[in-house]
């Protein structure tokens, strides 16, 4: 670049015109300046809230719980400000001018809930008439979690160590108490050894802005660059401060592209940092390391630590959202004095709009409190079979004809894929649910030729609606009122993909459901059974809007201030898309909806990516503490464009990419207009080798990957999990967000730079560790220094674990449904493993009727065992499969054996040495029993002989 | 299972020929006396050979067998047992077990196929045969016959197509390679001439350089003079001493550099002129969105809405934010065509360069640019000159060029007898010069020099021509001087080799690429280096060659923004042994049917 421009200087200056060497030299300086648009977003300062609150001192809080009584199996509380009885009190000085009005009391509310779970909700008194009803986050919690209420009957109360006033101590679980203390109010969840896990307020920063009267004079209006806010309400935000005890680290609270530990953003010693921001936006070209908050918002933070476990806190409130992680010593001076002999981590919540309603999850291990979580917001939908494997996309597939050629190609190179992914331009106009009829003169015939090989295909649906008197979509939306108004109560109109658009007001159930009939096959013309759907540009994105998005005093359903339900937006959105597959297929087929916005809850609706990321290996490296978050916060349906969206990358980049993306919940690669073609074939032989051996290492765990989808459909715990989450003591494991592991039995680490000769991987203590393509074993506990090649990147087997494979490769995994398996026995010192594999028909419902298979295998004292796994059948019609065990491959187990026997049939079969996967070119063997032919559905024992 | 399902179809298929096919009878009869050792292991085709090549099964006749990597080996009750033991799948040519394996059809009647063994029993049939699907999921029927038809009509067009181009081809490389003899003997004389000439045009030039001395030092004595006479007009005379100096400078300034490095710099000029005002010229204008916006993006305050959303999704399309004002729906073709626009005010320029560009290149080339080119600078001189000489050089437009080029050197020869004239009768000593002999020299001093320029660049532009790769066999030699154009809705596309690639779009015209090379042995040419696009790379075009019989442009694309793509069927690409492998496959393709036929 810069030789370049000299180069341009030169003859410029030949041309003697000095005026246009300085308009040269702007243009190159302003180009090179095309990313982040930081000026565009508001920083904390420029957020009136967020500096008020940021600015409080720790021990300003006035209230105290009054009135405490247990009412309808909940502890209520008034919690009343001191100073309404004193007077004014000290700390008030910054708010001079104003006449204080007798401060309201707020009602306080604690719930218990089965599993551990603590409920606190605090709001403003309804029976004081306040100027409007504040918002709460309709359709997040689950109907079902209200049936799991433990109605309190009884409250005990203590004064507790040194404290001056007495506390009000409810059961929560067997193991801890959930303790309410009056004077300064504060809540947590203690052990009943005394010890605490959670608290609210401990710093007394707690504050909550009443809505109130304007009074004459008061400017309420906030300005942004061009655009203003005219907070009709005035001020109503909320913070408080949440403490962790006993915690190493704290993670959650998506989405930033930053490190999986979340490092502190105040206190001694740190540099200036901006809050955690929680506000879905879209943005362009965002950074790889920053707290700046992205496409989609869950305020749930998870904390660990070695001795105490883990525990979490979620306060369910869309507003934006802005989080301060304290550096220890930030209170030094506060006169605040917490248990000292716990470890501690401090942090500042902070919310515009909204209510306190907040849970408050005890743990103790990891997997509870992801657990504990899934049972408010629910767990993660189980996809189909075909939305585990391989996607390809790009903006954009053009027209029918390079959607044919790029099928034929994945063919032509034996790369198999499922999904072949349509973006904005295959429209007329922008116009969801049209096909431009040029370019796509077919779709049916299209889907259906894709169809015919086991494909199905994604169509992009986004919720802005072009204004165009001839879309019948806008008509409909304008003449039944169903889009967003402004602030003056018209019909939003703001700028996206069509131009001038609007947006469905998807809050008002009426319009979800409306919106849902959109893609019934009669309506969205064009569509057929194969075709899936795609939710882009959710948050929502405005592109003449302040920062990008909606203005927050756009006005919802029931008169919803825009700016107390902003994150939730494209959850709702997501939400009427996905029910709108549900209906279509009768409720019978599993809807796939991809969304980029995502708010608690969007689980249960579809998988998530990581939005408009760049190719470069920062972005790779960023991609997987970003997925790890998104999981640990319920989110196990996710994953980063392979590839990058932006930009142009390195072969090497690419497969790398490919090879960490395989690993990947959601594996899709993606590609912005402007780069170069990049579907897998284009780089030369020897990358397309590479790539074809990574999206196979994809399709050969599938089954595994399937069993873990439907672990986390069960459980909560996700598909791909930090080190941590199965090491939970392992301390080298904490804040490690260069590896991870999927499920319990496969660690794996990406290769985050180019050239790479060698690489660094700490392997988790407590057992030793197979290499998955070698067989090698690694001792664990211990960081190995492995030399990499460019065939994969390092990623091993827990000793200890059997994984079910199958190794043989289709066009797509709707052809591998009837091939047989592999499974992989990873013995352990004991010479022992487990393992467990999950079936159905990959695309109904059935299973949730108890139609599935689901398997666990033992192998212990040289004998496998399967195992039924799953509870009787309800349905008549059971799942059944005829698959059977091709190989059984043995990994620690000294080579002595010839032969094995099955039983019940007492059929005898061969051991002999094999290789761990099927490829060209020599590889260690190792005892492998060669055909066993054994039924996946039956119980059976194979004894070593 | 493997067994019945073999015989099954063996049965289908002699049924539909008994029927059919009587007439060929005797001739089959005749193949399959010859096909006979092929079909003793045809018929072997069960379990055991199901999947192998005919060519290859003898590597399966021996009881223990080898994986053909040498990586271990197998029994031959292994072989087809759905079981992987050869990791390259050599064990298990019939079914899926191993992942690196091959499967052939014999897909008689029409083209054997070798799949990946991915395909066995998946439920697709692949082989028109149907044999990759036995395990009874799906039923293939066999559509060899149908099929194989229409491959092999289409395979006999083809070669007939191949067949006329190869001699269509061969007479070109012919008048090539003629061509290009001629053009270097031409270039050979050319040299020599340009020799002599440059020796006349430099006694000329020292001859009048002789005169100006003279007259000079004439004009001096009479300065002198007057200056005694007319003392008080001194300034006056000054002034115009100062002119008149200023005025021969000039003249020395055109006289020496040689005028093909005139042209050069000219060129040179034109193109850092055009770089330069390229971008700051996209970045200055108004209408160029996506620059400007990156200027404006930090100052949005004075926008309209409209505007500001038109800036921000500019972002992610590079798209111009004005252009889509009056703009409803363009469902196609939206992208170029505002990407067209960013540049439009470098186009016109560009257009320009072109233009200018184009006249080097004719000048070069064309007797009639040649004339036109010099009228330019011409007709004044012509008018003062003496008639003769100046019909000399200018009527015989269309001869002009020969007449440097081709025909004898009269010209030179007449000239030279000029010069030789000339230096024999002025006399240089004599002061005061004489007039009419100063106007004279001068006079072929110029022509002189004309001729030479007009020498020099066609050398200039022969030698560049002949510099270029017209292909093993000199086969695109007559691409030079074309274009071949291919209209798409509202583009027309240009290509000409070996100089450059446009996409013109009504006035607007967009530099697709220059001239880079042939690749993929004389398969594709490549234009490289043309208009720039937003955030994206610079544009280039990969013209892919088919032979045909006539040379024409078709199938104009942009798979990848930017990065164009078009077909050119040209019968210089109708290659003999191409022609000779089709013809063979054909053959096979013939050779197949009777055996099948045969296996009843």
């Amino acid at each position: 670049m810069a030789t370049a421009m000299a180069k341009t200087t030169t003859t410029t200056m030949r041309a003697s015109s000095l005026l246009l060497v300085i308009v040269l030299l702007l243009v190159l300086q302003l180009n090179s300046v095309l990313s982040w648009k930081k000026d565009e977003f508001r920083n904390c300062n420029q957020t009136p809230f967020c500096k008020r609150a940021r600015s409080r001192k720790p021990g300003s809080c006035s209230l105290v719980a009054t009135d405490v009584a247990i009412d309808d199996g909940d502890l209520i509380a008034k919690l009343v400000s001191k100073e309404a009885d004193k007077g004014h009190g000290e700390g008030e000085e910054q708010q001079q001018e104003e006449e204080k009005e007798p401060v309201k009391p707020l009602i306080f509310k604690l719930s218990v809930f089965q599993n551990g779970i603590l409920r606190v909700k605090i709001d403003e008194d309804p029976s004081l008439d306040p100027p409007k009803k504040r918002f709460e986050v309709p359709e997040v919690v689950l109907p079902e979690f209200e049936n799991k209420k433990l109605w309190l009957q009884r409250v005990s109360t203590e004064v507790i160590n040194g404290d001056s006033g007495p506390s009000s101590i409810v059961y929560l679980s067997d193991d801890h108490d959930a303790v309410l203390r009056h004077d300064p109010f504060e809540v947590y969840v203690r052990r009943k050894g005394g010890d605490r896990v959670v608290s609210m307020n401990s710093h007394g920063l707690f504050d909550f802005e009443q809505l109130r009267k304007k009074k004459e004079g008061e400017d309420w209006e906030e300005r942004f660059r061009s655009h203003t806010d005219t907070r009709p309400y005035g001020p109503q935000s909320i913070s408080f401060d949440v403490s962790f005890y006993g915690a190493g680290f704290v993670y959650g609270i998506p989405e930033h592209a930053t490190s999986l530990a979340l490092k502190p953003t105040r206190g001694p010693g740190i540099d200036h940092s901006e809050p955690y921001r929680l506000f879905n936006l879209d943005v362009f070209e965002y950074l790889h390391d920053s707290p700046f908050g992205l496409y989609g918002s869950i305020p749930f933070m998870i904390s660990h630590g070695k001795a105490h476990g883990t525990s979490g806190f979620f306060w369910l409130n869309a507003a934006e959202m802005q989080i301060d992680v304290m550096g220890s010593g930030w209170d030094a001076e506060s006169g605040i004095s917490l248990p000292s002999s716990q470890s501690r981590i401090d942090t500042f919540w902070m919310s515009e709009a909204g209510i306190v309603d907040a849970f408050f999850f005890v743990g103790p291990g990891p997997k509870d409190v992801m657990k504990q979580y899934a049972i408010v917001t629910g767990t993660s939908a189980l996809p189909q079979q075909f939305a585990t494997a391989y996607h390809q996309c790009r903006w954009n597939y053009r027209d029918e004809e390079d959607v044919a050629h790029v099928d034929s190609k994945f063919d032509e190179h034996d790369i198999p894929y499922d999904v072949l992914w349509l973006d904005i331009e295959h429209t007329d106009g922008k116009k969801y649910f049209t096909w431009d009829r040029v370019l796509f003169p077919n779709p049916e015939e299209m889907q259906n030729k894709l169809a015919a090989k086991g494909r199905r295909m994604v169509t992009i649906v986004d919720p802005h609606i072009k204004r165009d008197e001839s879309f019948h979509l806008h008509k409909e939306a304008t003449k039944k009122g169903y889009y967003v108004k402004d602030a003056t109560g018209n019909d939003f109109d703001g700028w996206c993909w069509p131009g001038s658009s609007s947006y469905p007001d998807t809050l008002n159930p009426e319009i979800r459901s409306w919106w849902a009939e959109k893609f019934s096959f009669q309506n969205y013309v064009g569509s057929t059974p194969s075709l899936y759907i795609w939710n882009d540009m959710n948050e929502p994105s405005v592109f003449n809007g302040p920062e990008v998005t909606m203005p927050r005093d756009a006005v919802h359903y029931g008169g919803v201030e825009h700016r107390e339900l902003h994150n939730a937006y494209g959850y709702y959105f997501h939400m009427a898309s996905a029910d709108g597959l549900l209906k279509r297929g009768d409720g019978k087929d599993r809807p796939f909806v991809l969304s980029r916005a995502f708010f608690p809850g969007s689980q249960r609706y579809g998988a998530i990516w990581t939005g408009d990321n760049s190719a470069d290996w920062d972005h790779l490296r960023v991609s997987v503490p970003m997925i790890l978050t998104l999981g640990l916060t319920g989110i196990s349906f996710s994953g980063a464009d392979v590839g990058g969206f932006f930009g142009n990358l390195e072969p090497e980049l690419l497969v790398r990419w490919y090879q960490l993306g395989a690993f990947y919940p959601f594996f899709r690669g993606h590609a912005h207009h402007d780069t170069k073609r990049r579907e897998p074939w284009l780089f030369g032989e020897r990358n397309t080798e590479l790539i074809r051996e990574a999206i196979h290492v994809r399709y050969m765990f599938l089954p595994y990957f399937y069993t873990l989808f439907r672990e986390a459909n069960t459980s909560g715990v996700p598909v791909m999990r930090p080190l941590w989450m199965e090491f939970p003591s392992d301390e080298a494991t904490f804040s490690n967000d260069e590896a991870f592991m999927v499920g319990n039995s496969i660690f794996v680490q990406g290769i985050y730079t180019e050239h790479a000769r060698h690489a660094s991987v700490y392997l988790p203590a407590g057992q030793s560790w197979y290499d998955l393509r070698t067989g090698v074993a690694y001792k664990g506990g211990v960081t190995h220094k492995l030399e990499v090649s460019e065939e994969s990147i390092p990623a091993f087997q827990k000793a200890g674990t059997i994984v079910p494979r199958k190794d043989r490769f289709r066009r797509s995994s709707t052809q591998m449904v009837k091939d047989p398996y592999t499974l992989v026995i990873a013995l352990n010192s004991s010479k022992a493993a487990e393992g467990e594999l999950y079936i159905d028909d990959g695309k109904s419902f059935e299973f949730e009727k108890g139609d599935y298979i689901h398997r666990r295998f033992l192998f212990s004292d040289g004998k496998l065992v399967s195992s039924n796994a799953s509870p009787p059948a309800s349905s008549n019609t059971p799942f059944s499969s005829d698959c059977f065990i091709e190989r059984i491959v043995l990994l620690g187990l000294s080579l002595g054996a010839k032969s094995a026997i099955i039983e019940p049939a007492n059929h005898r079969v061969d051991i002999e040495l094999g290789p761990l996967n099927l490829r060209r070119g020599q590889m260690p063997s190792f005892p492998t029993i060669r055909k066993p032919n054994v039924r996946i559905a039956d119980d059976w024992t194979i004894k070593i002989l | 299972m493997f067994h019945l399902f073999a015989s099954h179809s063996l049965e289908f298929l002699s049924f539909g020929l008994h029927s059919k096919m009587k007439t060929q009878r005797l001739c089959l009869l005749l193949g399959l006396l010859f096909l006979l050792p092929i079909l003793g292991s045809a018929s072997a085709v069960s379990k055991d050979l199901l999947g192998i090549a005919p060519g290859d099964e003898k590597h399966y006749q021996s009881e223990f067998i080898k994986c053909k990597d040498g990586s271990k080996g197998f029994t031959r009750a292994q072989i087809n047992d759905d079981f992987c033991d050869c990791p390259d799948g050599t064990d298990e040519p019939g079914t899926s077990a191993c992942p690196g394996g091959k499967f052939y059809c014999r897909n008689a009647g029409h083209t054997p196929l070798s799949l990946f063994s991915s395909r066995v029993n998946d439920g697709i049939c692949d082989c028109c045969d149907g044999s990759d699907e036995y395990d009874g999921k799906v039923k293939c029927l066999n559509t060899c016959w149908e099929s194989g038809k229409v491959a092999r009509e289409k395979l006999n067009k083809k070669i007939a197509t191949y067949r006329e181009g190869v001699t269509i081809r061969k007479k070109e490389v012919e008048q090539a390679k003629q061509a290009i003899v001629k053009d270097e003997a031409e270039l050979s004389r050319l040299k020599s001439e340009e020799k002599i000439l440059k020796g006349l045009v430099q006694q000329l030039k020292a001859q009048k350089e002789q005169i100006e001395k003279l007259e000079e030092q004439e004009r001096l004595e009479k300065e002198k003079e007057q200056k005694r006479k007319k003392e008080a007009e001194q300034k006056v005379n000054e002034e115009r001493q100062a002119i008149e100096t200023s005025h021969d400078d000039k003249t020395g300034v055109l006289e020496d550099p040689p005028v093909d490095e005139h042209t050069k710099e000219d060129k040179d000029e034109t193109v850092a002129a055009s770089n330069a005002s390229h971008e700051p010229g996209s970045g200055a204008s108004p209408h160029q969105g996506v620059k400007q916006e990156n200027e404006v993006s930090d100052n949005t305050e004075g926008l309209s809405r409209e505007e500001l959303g038109r800036l921000v999704a500019s972002r992610w399309t590079g798209k111009n934010t004005k252009s889509q004002t009056n703009e409803d729906d363009v469902p196609k073709g939206e992208d170029h065509e505002i990407n067209e626009e960013i540049p439009v005010n470098t186009h016109d320029e560009d257009h320009d360069h072109y233009a200018s560009e184009n006249d080097v290149d004719s000048q070069n080339f064309d007797d009639d640019n040649i004339e036109d080119g010099n009228s330019d600078e011409e007709p004044e001189e012509e008018y003062n000159d003496d008639s003769t000489t100046s019909y000399n050089s200018d009527s015989e437009d269309q001869a002009d060029f020969s007449d440097i080029t081709t025909s004898s050197s009269s010209w030179l020869d007449k000239i030279q007898e000029t010069v030789r004239d000339i230096l024999q009768k002025v006399n240089l000593f004599q002061t005061p010069v004489e007039k009419s002999e100063a106007a004279r020299i001068r006079k072929e001093y110029d022509d002189s020099n004309k001729k030479l320029s007009k020498i020099l660049s066609t050398i200039s532009s022969l030698t560049e021509k002949l510099k270029h790769d017209f292909g093993p066999d000199k086969e695109f030699y007559s691409f030079y001087d074309r274009c071949f154009e291919n209209r798409q809705n509202k583009y027309v596309y240009k290509v000409c080799p070996f100089k450059k690639a446009l996409q013109v779009e009504g006035h607007s015209t967009t530099h697709l690429g220059r001239w880079e090379k042939f690749e993929d042995s004389y398969r594709v040419m490549v234009f490289s280096n043309g208009d720039r696009c937003w955030n994206g790379p610079d544009r280039s075009l990969k013209v892919k060659l088919r032979c045909g019989l006539n040379n024409e442009l078709a199938d104009v694309d942009e798979p990848s923004r930017c990065e164009y793509m078009a077909i050119l069927s040209t019968p210089a690409v109708c290659l003999e042994e191409k022609l000779k492998e089709l013809q063979y496959k054909l053959d096979l393709m013939n050779r197949e049917q009777p055996q099948s036929r045969d296996e009843l």
